[in-house]
């Protein structure tokens, strides 16, 4: 059953899937272009100047990426669920129906870590060929907390998408843009090391509101 | 209604519900669907068909009231029990981004009894490739899919929603035909709605009559055929209509007066003469199921 429930998922997102990974692989290659093109025409010297003087980790195109590919993803998977009331019919299978929702986004979650491992696993890959691990490791702690974010509004969105009031919509949504501000204020890179673990707790904890629109759903709340 | 003592499928007692805080949907409903039947609940547009099956499954909490099915109260629903059940909702919505192939593979996953021969015994008759989407399908093709994995559930009591919204009459009388066998030979219990009386008529053992806020009439459809009577009589047009509980809906069309009553024809004939209303070429006339609808719940 939880098998059927994954596929199910799967079906659903796959499109979206191989559409966001495509995407995050382009960005990719685009930020591993750049550097490359600053290395052949200035050295790598200047690549680990301009990281270290400058705070400049040719990583800053992609900030917002993660948050886009999460809330693409979400609407993927939760609209058709709410289109003419699906999710009646998922909620009628004989499965516990927490499990259910946790399984459902796991497997969102499960998606979109895959897309966040592969790009940032080319980035690091690329940067490890030449940078000292230090510098390395200071890119992939930078763009953590970005990745972190996209969690937070995969959450987010699928609340919003599942939530049967269009008043509670919006509420979601602006809660939602409070939820992802605190991830974008401080530019500096590694600013969120220390508290990295606690943001992450924060994402997760985002996930309440997708059941708190489930229970709604069930008691009847829609417009 | 029920036949034998034993525990109904569906009990519904005091159920209230209302819109909002607003008007009342229905106050007190209170019925039963024995094991066995096939029991339709009719209602003009608005009446909460849809909403007491929402109830039933678990989408609306009503204001008040208990509903129980299998004896377990439907707020705390197990797994287990809602396998027992194949649910129909209204416009047979499905997982249209599901071929007729994957959506078998799993809905088979859930249910023990899963026949997968009646699936696609109904599938044969479509015309449509196993690797087709449903999305892709034509409204009547997606009632028979919806259908076809009611029958693989196999399951213990049926429940549906507006079965015939969107059908052409061929695919409505698909929908009803096979129904009816599976729900007769597997000794299944069924309790649905529609908006087309005429398919019910050819479906159901018993029915519920819902109005605006209370329930009209609640018995097997034989009973209720044999019982409830049009009376048909011509009467000068300034002559007022009869005006008596026993009697329903009475209207007129220039002289042509009918009304409707459970009350045999001398007894009718009795309240027009107490009430000095004048009447000539005073008779019943046949009706259908239908015909019965109107009668009770009126034209308009």
């Amino acid at each position: 059953m939880t098998r059927a429930i994954f596929i199910k998922e799967w079906f659903k997102t796959r499109r979206c899937f191989f559409i966001c990974l495509v995407l995050a692989l382009c960005f990719a290659a685009y930020l591993i272009l750049s550097m490359n093109r600053v290395s052949v025409n200035k050295g790598v010297d200047h690549i680990w100047l301009i990281m270290l003087m400058k705070d400049n980790l040719f990583v800053e195109a992609m900030k917002y990426l993660p948050v886009v590919i999460a809330v693409a993803l979400a609407i993927a998977q939760m609209a058709p669920e709410m289109t003419q009331k699906r999710l009646k019919l998922t909620l009628h299978l004989p499965y516990p129906q927490t499990r259910l929702v946790v399984m459902m986004l796991l497997t969102g979650v499960v998606e979109l870590l895959v897309i966040y491992l592969i790009q940032l696993a080319a980035i690091a890959i690329y940067d490890a060929t030449f940078l000292p691990h230090e510098l390395t490791s200071r890119v992939v702690l930078s763009t953590l907390p970005w990745y972190v974010a996209g969690l937070t509004a995969y959450f987010v969105t699928s609340a919003i998408c599942l939530e049967g009031s269009t008043r509670r919509k919006v509420v979601l949504g602006l809660l939602g843009v409070c939820a992802l501000y605190p991830f974008f204020v401080q530019p500096a890179p590694e600013a969120y090391n220390c508290f990295l673990p606690w943001l992450v707790i924060f994402a997760f904890a985002m996930a309440l509101l997708a059941f708190c629109s489930i229970y709604r759903f069930k008691e009847g709340v829609q417009d | 209604m029920s036949t034998t003592n034993e525990q109904p499928e569906i009990s519904v007692k005091n159920l209230t519900q209302r819109y909002g805080k607003g008007r009342v949907i229905y106050e007190n409903l209170s019925f039963d669907v024995p094991k066995g039947r096939i029991l339709g609940l009719l209602g003009k547009n608005g009446t909460g068909k849809t909403t007491t099956i929402n109830i039933l499954m678990g989408y609306l909490r009503p204001q008040s009231g208990t509903c129980r099915i299998f004896g377990e109260d439907i707020t705390a629903m197990q797994p287990a029990t809602r396998a027992r059940i194949a649910l129909l909702l209204e416009g047979h919505v499905q997982y249209a981004f599901m071929t007729i192939e994957q959506i078998e593979r799993f809905y088979a996953r859930f249910y023990p009894k899963w026949n997968k021969d009646a699936y696609y015994q109904l599938m044969k008759k479509l015309q449509v490739s196993e690797r087709q989407r449903i999305s892709t399908m034509s409204c009547g093709q997606r009632s028979q899919v919806a259908l076809g994995l009611i029958l693989a559930q196999n399951a213990d009591l049926l429940v549906l929603d507006d079965f015939s919204l969107g059908l052409d009459p061929g695919y409505r009388r698909l929908f009803v035909d096979y129904l009816r066998e599976f729900a007769r030979a597997e000794e299944k219990t069924v309790f649905m709605t529609s908006h087309i009386i005429q398919d019910m008529e050819r479906l159901i053992d018993d029915c519920i009559i819902l109005d605006y806020g209370k329930i009209l009439t609640q018995m097997p459809v034989e009973e209720l055929m044999r019982t409830f009577t049009k009376y048909v009589y011509t009467s000068p047009e300034d002559t007022p209509l009869p005006s008596d509980e026993a009697i329903v809906n009475p209207s007129r069309v220039r002289k042509s007066c009918e009304a409707y009553s459970f009350l045999d024809a001398d007894k009718v004939r009795d309240i027009l003469s107490a009430q000095k209303i004048p009447f000539e070429d005073f008779h019943t006339e046949k009706m259908s199921l239908e015909d019965v609808f109107i009668g009770m719940t009126g034209k308009y």
